[in-house]
Protein backbone atom coordinates (compact mmCIF):
# COMPACT_ATOMS: atom_id res chain seq x y z
CA UNK A 1 0.00 0.00 0.00
CA UNK A 2 1.18 3.47 -0.97
CA UNK A 3 2.48 5.34 2.24
CA UNK A 4 -0.38 8.00 2.81
CA UNK A 5 0.08 11.94 3.26
CA UNK A 6 0.03 11.46 6.59
CA UNK A 7 2.81 8.73 6.85
CA UNK A 8 5.00 10.78 4.38
CA UNK A 9 4.80 13.54 6.70
CA UNK A 10 5.71 12.24 9.61
CA UNK A 11 8.63 10.55 7.88
CA UNK A 12 9.21 14.06 6.81
CA UNK A 13 9.06 15.49 10.39
CA UNK A 14 11.46 12.27 11.62
CA UNK A 15 13.92 12.95 8.98
CA UNK A 16 13.78 16.91 9.89
CA UNK A 17 14.37 16.11 13.37
CA UNK A 18 17.63 13.71 12.78
CA UNK A 19 18.81 16.38 10.89
CA UNK A 20 18.65 19.18 13.33
CA UNK A 21 21.64 18.97 15.73
CA UNK A 22 20.05 20.90 18.51
CA UNK A 23 16.95 18.51 18.34
CA UNK A 24 13.74 20.33 19.60
CA UNK A 25 11.28 21.79 16.95
CA UNK A 26 9.74 25.14 17.36
CA UNK A 27 6.41 24.28 16.88
CA UNK A 28 4.44 21.40 16.01
CA UNK A 29 0.64 21.11 14.88
CA UNK A 30 -1.19 17.52 15.72
CA UNK A 31 -4.11 16.86 13.81
CA UNK A 32 -7.33 17.02 15.45
CA UNK A 33 -6.26 18.36 18.52
CA UNK A 34 -6.33 22.27 19.78
CA UNK A 35 -3.41 24.03 21.11
CA UNK A 36 -2.05 21.71 23.75
CA UNK A 37 0.56 21.46 26.15
CA UNK A 38 3.37 19.55 24.48
CA UNK A 39 5.68 16.90 26.33
CA UNK A 40 6.44 14.82 23.21
CA UNK A 41 5.50 14.66 19.78
CA UNK A 42 7.18 11.58 18.63
CA UNK A 43 5.00 9.64 19.81
CA UNK A 44 2.36 12.29 21.15
CA UNK A 45 2.37 13.10 24.75
CA UNK A 46 -0.17 16.26 24.94
CA UNK A 47 -1.66 17.55 28.37
CA UNK A 48 -5.00 19.67 28.54
CA UNK A 49 -4.17 23.21 29.31
CA UNK A 50 -6.34 23.54 31.93
CA UNK A 51 -8.38 26.60 30.18
CA UNK A 52 -10.47 23.81 28.35
CA UNK A 53 -11.96 21.88 31.66
CA UNK A 54 -15.67 24.19 31.40
CA UNK A 55 -17.75 21.44 30.83
CA UNK A 56 -18.64 17.42 32.54
CA UNK A 57 -17.47 15.69 29.09
CA UNK A 58 -14.39 16.80 28.31
CA UNK A 59 -14.26 17.61 23.90
CA UNK A 60 -12.34 15.04 22.31
CA UNK A 61 -9.89 17.50 20.37
CA UNK A 62 -9.03 18.74 23.81
CA UNK A 63 -8.39 15.38 25.27
CA UNK A 64 -4.71 14.47 27.01
CA UNK A 65 -3.29 12.16 24.48
CA UNK A 66 -0.53 9.82 25.99
CA UNK A 67 1.55 7.15 23.74
CA UNK A 68 4.03 4.58 24.96
CA UNK A 69 5.12 4.23 21.62
CA UNK A 70 4.00 4.95 18.29
CA UNK A 71 0.57 4.61 16.87
CA UNK A 72 0.21 1.60 14.76
CA UNK A 73 -0.72 2.79 10.88
CA UNK A 74 -4.23 4.11 10.69
CA UNK A 75 -6.93 1.12 11.07
CA UNK A 76 -9.47 0.41 8.34
CA UNK A 77 -12.63 -0.47 10.22
CA UNK A 78 -13.76 -2.43 7.50
CA UNK A 79 -10.03 -4.83 7.52
CA UNK A 80 -10.12 -4.46 11.58
CA UNK A 81 -10.01 -7.42 13.07
CA UNK A 82 -10.26 -8.45 17.25
CA UNK A 83 -8.85 -11.74 18.06
CA UNK A 84 -10.42 -13.64 21.09
CA UNK A 85 -7.98 -16.61 22.42
CA UNK A 86 -6.00 -18.17 25.01
CA UNK A 87 -7.79 -19.80 27.70
CA UNK A 88 -11.14 -20.33 26.20
CA UNK A 89 -13.05 -23.04 24.75
CA UNK A 90 -13.73 -21.62 21.10
CA UNK A 91 -11.42 -19.15 19.75
CA UNK A 92 -13.09 -16.84 17.46
CA UNK A 93 -12.12 -13.16 15.04
CA UNK A 94 -14.29 -10.83 15.32
CA UNK A 95 -15.15 -8.01 13.09
CA UNK A 96 -16.10 -3.85 14.05
CA UNK A 97 -19.50 -5.10 12.85
CA UNK A 98 -19.38 -8.51 15.05
CA UNK A 99 -18.89 -5.67 18.02
CA UNK A 100 -21.25 -3.03 16.83
CA UNK A 101 -24.35 -6.32 16.80
CA UNK A 102 -23.27 -6.74 20.82
CA UNK A 103 -25.50 -4.68 23.00
CA UNK A 104 -24.12 -1.16 23.47
CA UNK A 105 -23.30 0.09 26.47
CA UNK A 106 -22.62 3.82 27.68
CA UNK A 107 -20.25 3.96 30.33
CA UNK A 108 -19.35 7.87 31.78
CA UNK A 109 -15.75 7.55 32.95
CA UNK A 110 -12.96 9.68 34.16
CA UNK A 111 -9.72 8.74 32.46
CA UNK A 112 -6.53 9.61 34.05
CA UNK A 113 -2.96 9.43 33.89
CA UNK A 114 -1.04 7.60 36.46
CA UNK A 115 1.83 10.42 35.83
CA UNK A 116 -0.61 13.27 36.32
CA UNK A 117 0.81 15.64 38.81
CA UNK A 118 4.70 13.86 38.30
CA UNK A 119 6.06 17.42 37.65
CA UNK A 120 5.02 18.68 41.63
CA UNK A 121 6.51 15.88 43.43
CA UNK A 122 10.31 16.78 44.85
CA UNK A 123 12.66 15.23 44.51
CA UNK A 124 11.97 15.24 40.76
CA UNK A 125 11.39 12.08 39.05
CA UNK A 126 12.04 11.04 35.43
CA UNK A 127 8.82 10.73 33.29
CA UNK A 128 6.38 13.40 31.68
CA UNK A 129 6.51 16.03 33.29
CA UNK A 130 2.42 16.15 33.35
CA UNK A 131 1.37 19.41 35.85
CA UNK A 132 -2.89 18.87 36.23
CA UNK A 133 -4.64 18.39 33.01
CA UNK A 134 -2.86 14.30 31.98
CA UNK A 135 -6.92 13.94 32.81
CA UNK A 136 -10.28 14.08 30.91
CA UNK A 137 -13.90 13.01 31.54
CA UNK A 138 -15.63 10.77 28.74
CA UNK A 139 -18.59 9.09 27.79
CA UNK A 140 -17.54 5.88 26.49
CA UNK A 141 -19.75 3.23 24.16
CA UNK A 142 -19.49 -0.22 22.97
CA UNK A 143 -20.17 -3.92 23.97
CA UNK A 144 -19.20 -4.78 27.49
CA UNK A 145 -15.92 -7.20 27.61
CA UNK A 146 -17.92 -9.50 29.58
CA UNK A 147 -20.16 -10.11 26.04
CA UNK A 148 -17.31 -10.39 23.82
CA UNK A 149 -15.33 -13.23 25.94
CA UNK A 150 -18.76 -15.23 26.44
CA UNK A 151 -18.42 -15.54 22.28
CA UNK A 152 -15.00 -17.19 22.88
CA UNK A 153 -16.40 -19.00 25.65
CA UNK A 154 -13.69 -17.98 28.30
CA UNK A 155 -12.01 -20.40 31.08
CA UNK A 156 -13.40 -20.33 34.65
CA UNK A 157 -10.23 -20.99 35.58
CA UNK A 158 -8.78 -17.56 33.66
CA UNK A 159 -8.52 -15.44 36.75
CA UNK A 160 -6.67 -12.43 34.37
CA UNK A 161 -7.41 -10.65 30.84
CA UNK A 162 -4.14 -10.07 29.03
CA UNK A 163 -5.26 -6.81 26.61
CA UNK A 164 -2.76 -5.91 23.46
CA UNK A 165 -3.26 -3.40 20.88
CA UNK A 166 -2.06 -2.93 17.40
CA UNK A 167 0.68 -0.20 18.58
CA UNK A 168 4.08 -2.29 18.52
CA UNK A 169 7.75 -1.00 20.06
CA UNK A 170 10.23 0.99 17.75
CA UNK A 171 13.79 -0.61 17.85
CA UNK A 172 13.82 -2.87 21.10
CA UNK A 173 11.71 -0.76 22.76
CA UNK A 174 8.58 -3.38 24.47
CA UNK A 175 5.01 -3.97 22.95
CA UNK A 176 2.58 -2.17 25.38
CA UNK A 177 -0.02 -5.40 26.47
CA UNK A 178 -1.38 -5.35 29.80
CA UNK A 179 -3.52 -7.61 32.20
CA UNK A 180 -6.20 -7.22 34.77
CA UNK A 181 -7.72 -9.63 36.98
CA UNK A 182 -11.37 -11.28 35.03
CA UNK A 183 -13.04 -10.02 37.82
CA UNK A 184 -12.77 -6.51 37.01
CA UNK A 185 -13.01 -7.43 32.99
CA UNK A 186 -16.29 -8.84 33.73
CA UNK A 187 -17.36 -5.96 35.51
CA UNK A 188 -20.48 -4.72 33.44
CA UNK A 189 -18.96 -1.48 33.59
CA UNK A 190 -16.13 -2.66 32.04
CA UNK A 191 -16.83 -1.98 27.92
CA UNK A 192 -14.56 -2.45 24.53
CA UNK A 193 -15.64 1.67 23.65
CA UNK A 194 -16.14 1.89 19.89
CA UNK A 195 -17.40 5.69 20.66
CA UNK A 196 -15.80 8.88 23.05
CA UNK A 197 -18.76 11.83 23.62
CA UNK A 198 -20.60 10.07 21.01
CA UNK A 199 -18.54 10.05 17.83
CA UNK A 200 -16.57 7.36 16.77
CA UNK A 201 -12.99 6.64 18.37
CA UNK A 202 -10.02 9.25 16.52
CA UNK A 203 -7.31 7.36 15.87
CA UNK A 204 -4.97 8.78 18.22
CA UNK A 205 -7.20 7.56 20.90
CA UNK A 206 -7.33 4.22 19.84
CA UNK A 207 -10.10 3.74 16.54
CA UNK A 208 -11.62 1.57 16.56
CA UNK A 209 -11.77 -0.03 19.60
CA UNK A 210 -10.47 1.20 23.21
CA UNK A 211 -10.72 -0.93 26.15
CA UNK A 212 -12.62 1.08 29.30
CA UNK A 213 -12.02 0.22 32.65
CA UNK A 214 -13.24 2.78 34.78
CA UNK A 215 -11.94 3.93 38.20
CA UNK A 216 -8.91 1.94 36.89
CA UNK A 217 -5.53 3.89 36.00
CA UNK A 218 -5.28 5.09 32.53
CA UNK A 219 -2.30 2.64 31.54
CA UNK A 220 -5.18 -0.55 31.80
CA UNK A 221 -7.34 2.09 28.82
CA UNK A 222 -5.32 -0.08 25.79
CA UNK A 223 -6.06 1.52 22.83
CA UNK A 224 -6.18 -0.16 19.05
CA UNK A 225 -7.15 -3.06 21.02
CA UNK A 226 -6.53 -6.39 18.36
CA UNK A 227 -6.53 -8.99 20.91
CA UNK A 228 -8.15 -10.66 24.20
CA UNK A 229 -6.71 -13.24 25.94
CA UNK A 230 -7.96 -14.92 29.20
CA UNK A 231 -4.81 -16.48 31.05
CA UNK A 232 -4.20 -18.18 34.38
CA UNK A 233 -1.50 -15.50 34.78
CA UNK A 234 -0.79 -12.07 35.06
CA UNK A 235 1.16 -10.81 31.78
CA UNK A 236 4.77 -10.20 33.10
CA UNK A 237 5.86 -7.65 30.72
CA UNK A 238 7.39 -4.13 30.69
CA UNK A 239 4.08 -2.40 30.90
CA UNK A 240 2.70 -4.64 33.91
CA UNK A 241 6.05 -4.96 35.38
CA UNK A 242 8.07 -2.83 36.56
CA UNK A 243 5.88 -0.26 35.03
CA UNK A 244 3.21 0.79 36.69
CA UNK A 245 3.77 -0.60 39.86
CA UNK A 246 3.37 1.73 43.25
CA UNK A 247 5.16 1.28 46.79
CA UNK A 248 2.60 -1.07 49.05
CA UNK A 249 4.20 0.61 52.04
CA UNK A 250 5.50 4.31 51.77
CA UNK A 251 9.04 5.04 51.01
CA UNK A 252 11.00 8.12 51.84
CA UNK A 253 11.03 10.86 49.30
CA UNK A 254 14.12 10.31 46.86
CA UNK A 255 14.24 6.85 48.48
CA UNK A 256 14.19 3.33 46.32
CA UNK A 257 11.64 0.97 46.62
CA UNK A 258 12.81 -2.87 45.91
CA UNK A 259 10.70 -5.00 43.31
CA UNK A 260 9.37 -7.11 45.28
CA UNK A 261 7.73 -4.16 47.31
CA UNK A 262 5.90 -2.60 44.82
CA UNK A 263 2.22 -3.80 43.04
CA UNK A 264 0.18 -2.91 40.03
CA UNK A 265 -1.65 0.45 40.12
CA UNK A 266 -5.45 -0.53 39.90
CA UNK A 267 -8.06 1.89 41.26
CA UNK A 268 -7.09 5.42 41.45
CA UNK A 269 -7.12 7.25 44.55
CA UNK A 270 -9.48 11.09 45.59
CA UNK A 271 -8.19 14.16 44.03
CA UNK A 272 -9.59 17.20 43.07
CA UNK A 273 -8.20 20.31 40.77
CA UNK A 274 -8.85 23.93 40.63
CA UNK A 275 -9.39 25.00 37.22
CA UNK A 276 -10.22 28.50 37.93
CA UNK A 277 -8.89 30.80 38.82
CA UNK A 278 -5.35 30.12 37.29
CA UNK A 279 -2.18 30.00 39.79
CA UNK A 280 -1.04 33.09 40.16
CA UNK A 281 -3.49 35.50 38.57
CA UNK A 282 -4.75 38.45 39.02
CA UNK A 283 -8.34 39.11 39.97
CA UNK A 284 -10.02 42.48 40.88
CA UNK A 285 -11.26 42.90 43.75
CA UNK A 286 -15.17 41.39 43.93
CA UNK A 287 -17.21 38.71 43.38
CA UNK A 288 -15.58 35.65 42.36
CA UNK A 289 -16.41 31.98 41.66
CA UNK A 290 -13.67 29.37 42.54
CA UNK A 291 -14.65 25.91 40.31
CA UNK A 292 -12.99 22.89 39.34
CA UNK A 293 -13.99 18.66 39.65
CA UNK A 294 -13.01 16.06 41.31
CA UNK A 295 -13.03 12.48 40.51
CA UNK A 296 -12.11 9.25 42.72
CA UNK A 297 -11.25 5.93 40.89
CA UNK A 298 -13.84 3.50 41.35
CA UNK A 299 -15.43 5.68 44.25
CA UNK A 300 -18.19 8.72 43.64
CA UNK A 301 -17.36 12.16 44.84
CA UNK A 302 -18.97 12.63 47.97
CA UNK A 303 -17.68 16.75 49.28
CA UNK A 304 -15.30 18.83 47.94
CA UNK A 305 -14.03 21.79 50.38
CA UNK A 306 -12.29 24.86 49.85
CA UNK A 307 -10.21 27.06 51.67
CA UNK A 308 -9.27 30.83 50.43
CA UNK A 309 -7.24 31.13 53.59
CA UNK A 310 -4.23 28.67 53.37
CA UNK A 311 -5.92 25.92 55.19
CA UNK A 312 -7.39 27.66 58.53
CA UNK A 313 -10.86 27.95 57.43
CA UNK A 314 -12.98 25.44 54.80
CA UNK A 315 -16.15 25.33 53.16
CA UNK A 316 -18.67 23.34 51.06
CA UNK A 317 -18.33 23.80 47.41
CA UNK A 318 -21.19 23.08 45.45
CA UNK A 319 -21.43 19.65 43.19
CA UNK A 320 -22.96 19.26 40.14
CA UNK A 321 -25.97 17.25 40.91
CA UNK A 322 -24.96 13.52 39.24
CA UNK A 323 -23.44 11.53 41.49
CA UNK A 324 -21.39 8.65 39.20
CA UNK A 325 -18.75 6.27 40.81
CA UNK A 326 -15.89 6.27 37.77
CA UNK A 327 -17.21 9.80 36.61
CA UNK A 328 -16.02 13.08 37.80
CA UNK A 329 -18.18 15.80 39.62
CA UNK A 330 -17.40 19.57 38.69
CA UNK A 331 -17.79 21.79 41.90
CA UNK A 332 -17.98 25.81 42.87
CA UNK A 333 -18.01 28.21 45.24
CA UNK A 334 -18.70 31.75 45.20
CA UNK A 335 -16.31 33.70 46.98
CA UNK A 336 -15.92 37.46 47.63
CA UNK A 337 -12.17 38.46 48.89
CA UNK A 338 -12.95 41.19 51.88
CA UNK A 339 -9.80 42.89 51.22
CA UNK A 340 -6.92 43.01 48.60
CA UNK A 341 -4.03 41.25 48.59
CA UNK A 342 -2.34 37.57 48.13
CA UNK A 343 -4.40 34.09 48.59
CA UNK A 344 -3.63 30.87 48.67
CA UNK A 345 -7.01 28.80 47.25
CA UNK A 346 -6.90 24.93 48.44
CA UNK A 347 -9.24 22.55 47.34
CA UNK A 348 -9.75 18.89 48.84
CA UNK A 349 -11.97 15.81 48.01
CA UNK A 350 -13.82 13.66 49.75
CA UNK A 351 -14.85 10.05 48.45
CA UNK A 352 -18.36 7.75 48.69
CA UNK A 353 -15.70 5.16 50.43
CA UNK A 354 -14.70 8.12 52.77
CA UNK A 355 -10.88 8.66 51.25
CA UNK A 356 -9.66 12.37 51.64
CA UNK A 357 -7.20 13.98 49.91
CA UNK A 358 -4.06 14.21 51.34
CA UNK A 359 -2.03 17.36 52.63
CA UNK A 360 1.39 15.65 52.00
CA UNK A 361 1.72 13.35 48.19
CA UNK A 362 3.04 9.91 48.42
CA UNK A 363 6.63 10.59 47.09
CA UNK A 364 7.71 7.12 45.13
CA UNK A 365 10.16 6.83 42.41
CA UNK A 366 8.11 6.51 39.17
CA UNK A 367 5.94 10.12 40.24
CA UNK A 368 2.86 7.87 39.96
CA UNK A 369 -0.79 8.69 41.64
CA UNK A 370 -0.12 12.26 43.02
CA UNK A 371 -3.15 13.29 44.47
CA UNK A 372 -1.87 16.12 47.45
CA UNK A 373 -4.74 18.90 47.91
CA UNK A 374 -4.73 21.07 45.57
CA UNK A 375 -3.90 24.74 45.57
CA UNK A 376 -3.61 28.15 43.43
CA UNK A 377 -2.14 31.23 44.48
CA UNK A 378 -4.01 34.53 43.40
CA UNK A 379 -3.06 38.21 43.65
CA UNK A 380 -6.12 40.28 44.25
CA UNK A 381 -6.12 44.35 44.16
CA UNK A 382 -8.61 46.88 43.80
CA UNK A 383 -10.11 48.26 41.21
CA UNK A 384 -8.42 51.64 39.85
CA UNK B 1 47.97 29.93 55.63
CA UNK B 2 44.36 28.28 56.62
CA UNK B 3 42.46 30.57 54.74
CA UNK B 4 44.48 30.38 51.45
CA UNK B 5 43.87 26.56 51.48
CA UNK B 6 40.26 26.60 51.81
CA UNK B 7 40.09 28.89 48.98
CA UNK B 8 42.74 26.54 46.92
CA UNK B 9 40.43 23.83 47.69
CA UNK B 10 37.07 25.44 47.17
CA UNK B 11 38.07 26.28 43.96
CA UNK B 12 39.37 23.11 42.78
CA UNK B 13 36.13 22.06 43.99
CA UNK B 14 34.57 24.37 41.47
CA UNK B 15 36.63 23.05 38.60
CA UNK B 16 35.26 19.68 39.55
CA UNK B 17 31.59 20.82 39.62
CA UNK B 18 31.58 22.95 36.09
CA UNK B 19 31.11 20.92 33.40
CA UNK B 20 34.14 20.35 30.72
CA UNK B 21 32.31 22.56 27.28
CA UNK B 22 33.78 20.18 25.00
CA UNK B 23 32.62 17.43 26.48
CA UNK B 24 29.16 18.85 26.53
CA UNK B 25 29.48 19.61 23.16
CA UNK B 26 29.95 15.79 21.90
CA UNK B 27 27.07 15.30 23.87
CA UNK B 28 24.96 17.61 22.58
CA UNK B 29 25.80 15.67 19.04
CA UNK B 30 25.55 12.08 20.66
CA UNK B 31 21.73 13.45 21.91
CA UNK B 32 20.91 14.27 18.70
CA UNK B 33 22.48 10.86 17.57
CA UNK B 34 21.36 8.25 19.18
CA UNK B 35 18.07 9.92 20.84
CA UNK B 36 16.03 11.00 17.99
CA UNK B 37 15.26 7.90 16.52
CA UNK B 38 12.60 6.68 18.80
CA UNK B 39 11.36 9.64 20.15
CA UNK B 40 11.63 13.68 20.41
CA UNK B 41 13.72 15.61 21.96
CA UNK B 42 11.14 17.26 23.98
CA UNK B 43 10.36 14.69 26.54
CA UNK B 44 13.95 14.64 27.26
CA UNK B 45 14.40 18.56 27.81
CA UNK B 46 11.11 18.51 29.76
CA UNK B 47 12.90 16.68 32.94
CA UNK B 48 15.02 17.65 35.13
CA UNK B 49 17.16 15.14 36.93
CA UNK B 50 20.43 14.82 38.85
CA UNK B 51 23.29 13.14 36.81
CA UNK B 52 22.66 9.99 38.27
CA UNK B 53 18.90 9.39 37.65
CA UNK B 54 19.94 10.54 34.35
CA UNK B 55 22.49 8.03 33.87
CA UNK B 56 19.62 5.73 34.96
CA UNK B 57 17.52 6.90 32.35
CA UNK B 58 20.63 5.67 29.61
CA UNK B 59 20.57 2.28 31.04
CA UNK B 60 16.67 1.88 30.29
CA UNK B 61 17.32 3.09 26.70
CA UNK B 62 20.54 1.06 26.66
CA UNK B 63 17.96 -2.08 27.79
CA UNK B 64 15.44 -1.44 24.89
CA UNK B 65 18.53 -1.26 22.35
CA UNK B 66 20.11 2.10 22.32
CA UNK B 67 23.14 2.19 21.45
CA UNK B 68 25.03 5.35 23.02
CA UNK B 69 29.05 5.87 22.05
CA UNK B 70 29.95 8.36 23.82
CA UNK B 71 27.92 7.67 27.31
CA UNK B 72 29.77 9.64 29.57
CA UNK B 73 29.48 12.99 27.29
CA UNK B 74 26.05 12.45 27.07
CA UNK B 75 25.22 11.74 30.82
CA UNK B 76 27.80 15.47 31.15
CA UNK B 77 25.23 17.22 28.50
CA UNK B 78 21.89 16.29 30.06
CA UNK B 79 23.15 16.92 33.50
CA UNK B 80 24.53 20.70 32.20
CA UNK B 81 21.24 21.59 30.88
CA UNK B 82 18.64 19.51 32.07
CA UNK B 83 20.29 19.16 35.81
CA UNK B 84 17.89 18.91 38.57
CA UNK B 85 18.68 22.23 39.96
CA UNK B 86 17.71 24.22 36.98
CA UNK B 87 14.27 25.85 36.33
CA UNK B 88 11.19 23.55 35.33
CA UNK B 89 10.30 23.71 32.06
CA UNK B 90 7.94 26.54 31.08
CA UNK B 91 4.85 24.82 29.30
CA UNK B 92 5.21 24.83 25.65
CA UNK B 93 1.78 24.87 23.29
CA UNK B 94 0.88 22.78 20.13
CA UNK B 95 -0.30 24.88 17.04
CA UNK B 96 -3.86 24.35 16.97
CA UNK B 97 -4.48 21.12 14.74
CA UNK B 98 -8.59 21.22 14.53
CA UNK B 99 -8.90 22.18 10.79
CA UNK B 100 -6.77 19.35 10.15
CA UNK B 101 -8.34 16.02 9.37
CA UNK B 102 -7.39 13.65 12.28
Amino acid sequence: MAPNRREIFAAFLAAAAARRLAGAEDEVTVAGKRSLIWHNDRPEDLETPLRYFDTWATPVDAFYVRQHIPRPAPIDGGAYRLVVNGLVSKPVTLTLADLQRLPQQTIPATLECAGNGRAFFRPQVPGIQWSRGAVGNAEWSGPRVADVLALAGADPAAAFLEIDGADTGVGGTPDFIRSMAMKKALDPSTVLALRMNGQPIPDIHGFPARLIVPGWCGSSFVKWVTRLSPAAARHNGFFMNPAYRFPKTAVPPGGAAAAADLEPIEGMPVKSTITVPEDQATLALGPQVIRGFAWAGEEAIERVEVSTDGGSRWSDAELSPQKLRFAWRLWQLRWQPANAGYYSILSRATDSAGRVQPVVPLWNPSGYLYNAIDRVGVKVEKKS
Amino acid sequence: MKGRLILIAGALAACALAADPALVARGEKEEARSCVACHSLRIVHSQRLSKAAWGRELDKMAGWGTKVDDRDALVEYLAANFGDDKPPQPAVLTQDGTQQKK
